[in-house]
């Protein structure tokens, strides 16, 4: 049975949050989308936390087969449902069971579980912590490096376009806005002369250039070239960071 | 017939034990090579999984080569839990199921892993990161207990790959915050009961046995470094030393 989109993508301006914007502009499927103020701590309350128990963006609702809302988060796992569901042509996917498909998804979880993480704790000890920390800064920014060695390699051993059979698949979409925001974390992307073609590759693509504007405009690339407003962005966002932090910590000590 | 599916793993650390669990709960034949960490960032391993992490698995029935637990796990289940022993075949119950999974190798081993590092393994004590994981460590259980209230499992009412994907992280708990281990689920009792349902089961303890006897062919301790090291450092170093010494 072939399903019609009703799609709600709930989300903010951030690497993770745009992962899902662009497959949905790869695929050219319609939805909805609603903005979280992360700043505002939108997503702890009660009626996301109904979507997303976890907290986080990006989230989606669709209304599945049997007439019921499906609500879903974790990036990967929105991804492939969005390819599951409505890229039959495998347009950006491959064949379930084909060895290409589960390529992909090593690739997809190398994103979620390695570069994620490790360059959003880069992320914070380079821009967010509440005291500076020169182990925490090294550790998390050579981490993110021996992780974007790695794709850069395998770009250039499998002399690939893209990171499984020369298709640009959601395994690429996942990478792609962390990839983008290096800066930010303190790595300089020239060191990755594979990984940085690939970036340049990944941009040219017209699904990836209107997903990348959601909610709000990207504007990543212009910021990291202007120090003074990267310090002024980061100390506003060192504010509400920590705030969370210290709100979550309470809660745990409960 | 199945032939055996090669599992690469060094026995420390709590991640290939997930995919080994896995592969026990669902009868599949597996052969473990049990190589010491020192060799897990080099050739030949790194020819298998240039990540240089572990596991990784080699399946001769298909040919494929697998190096992320996640990928991994969807991978075993999709081949061989063809009865749906530890999955649904529905497919919306499919979805959530993996979106459990995503949350473990995303939320939950990650964020475990640094806790340990800068509570046991880094020598230095940098307190404002350590409460930093801790309290991550603590949030993430939070969000589990609130989805399991009421309930056995994560998705619908039969055991799922998701439940068992959380089980190595969990159990150690104590040893990466160094809280008594009764304390490991202080605050969060439906966690408590669902990580004891599945622990009580006989392929966990198959696991922890084969993992004890491949710790000690190793001359490890249960924190998975050698007897007479204590922190990270002075397990570099006498790598290092060992290295210079075989040369």
């Amino acid at each position: 049975m072939s399903q019609q989109p009703d799609i709600t993508l709930y989300t903010t301006q951030t690497p993770n949050g745009i992962k899902v914007s662009i497959t949905l502009e790869e695929l050219s499927i319609p939805y909805k989308v609603q903005k979280l103020d992360i700043s505002k701590n939108t997503q702890k309350e009660p009626w996301f936390l109904e979507i997303n128990p976890n907290g986080r963006i990006p989230a989606i609702t669709d209304t599945f087969t049997d007439g019921k809302t499906i609500r879903l988060f974790e990036s990967g796992s929105i991804m492939q449902y969005l390819v599951a569901t409505y890229d039959k042509d495998h347009k950006i996917s491959f064949e379930p069971g084909t060895r290409e498909f589960y390529e992909m998804n090593n690739w997809l979880f190398f994103q979620n579980a390695g570069v994620g993480p490790m360059q959003g704790q880069a992320n914070h000890f380079t821009r967010y912590a509440p005291e500076h920390i020169e182990y925490g800064v090294n550790r998390y920014q050579n981490e993110t490096r021996r992780l974007y060695g790695v794709i850069d390699k395998h770009l250039k051993d499998s002399k690939s376009e893209y990171l499984v059979g020369n298709k640009c698949t959601i395994a690429d979409i996942a990478h792609w806005g962390w990839v983008a925001s290096a800066g930010w974390a303190g790595v300089d992307i020239d060191e990755f002369p594979e990984l940085k073609a690939w970036e340049d590759r990944m941009a040219a693509r017209p699904g990836v250039e209107k997903g990348r504007h959601v909610p709000d405009p990207h504007k990543i690339k212009e910021l990291l070239k202007d120090k003074a407003k990267m310090e002024q962005q980061a100390a506003e966002a060192r504010k509400w960071v920590q705030a969370g932090m210290k709100d979550d910590a309470k809660k745990s000590q409960k | 017939m199945t032939k055996p599916i090669k599992v690469h793993l060094c026995p420390a650390g709590p991640n290939p034990w997930k995919v080994v669990l896995l592969l026990e709960e669902l009868g599949v034949p597996y052969e473990i090579n049990s190589f010491p960490f020192q060799e897990v960032k080099s050739k030949p391993y790194t020819d298998i999984n240039p990540n240089g992490r572990v596991p990784a698995i080699e399946d001769r029935n298909t040919g494929i080569t697998l190096w992320e637990t996640g990928a991994i796990i969807l991978y075993l289940i999709e081949q061989y839990d063809i009865t749906h022993k530890l999955s649904y075949p529905d497919i919306k119950q499919r979805h959530l199921t993996n979106q459990y999974l995503f949350f473990q190798v995303s939320g939950q081993g990650p964020y475990f892993g640094q806790a340990g590092w800068f509570n046991v393994l880094h020598s230095e004590k940098v307190q404002s990161a350590i409460d930093r994981y801790n309290s991550e460590l603590k949030r993430v259980l939070g969000v589990l207990d609130t989805v399991l209230e009421g309930k056995e499992w994560l998705v619908g009412d039969k055991i799922t790959y998701a439940d068992l994907s959380f089980a190595t992280w969990n159990d150690r708990i104590d040893s990466l915050i160094l809280c008594a281990p009764e304390d490991k689920f202080k605050g969060f009792l439906n966690v408590q009961a669902w990580h004891e349902r599945m622990i009580s089961r006989p392929s966990w303890a198959t696991c922890m046995d084969k993992r004890a006897q491949l710790m000690d062919e190793q001359g490890l301790l249960p924190n998975g470094m050698p007897k007479g090291v204590s922190n990270m450092e002075e397990y570099e170093a006498k790598m290092k030393a060992d290295a210079e010494a075989s040369k």
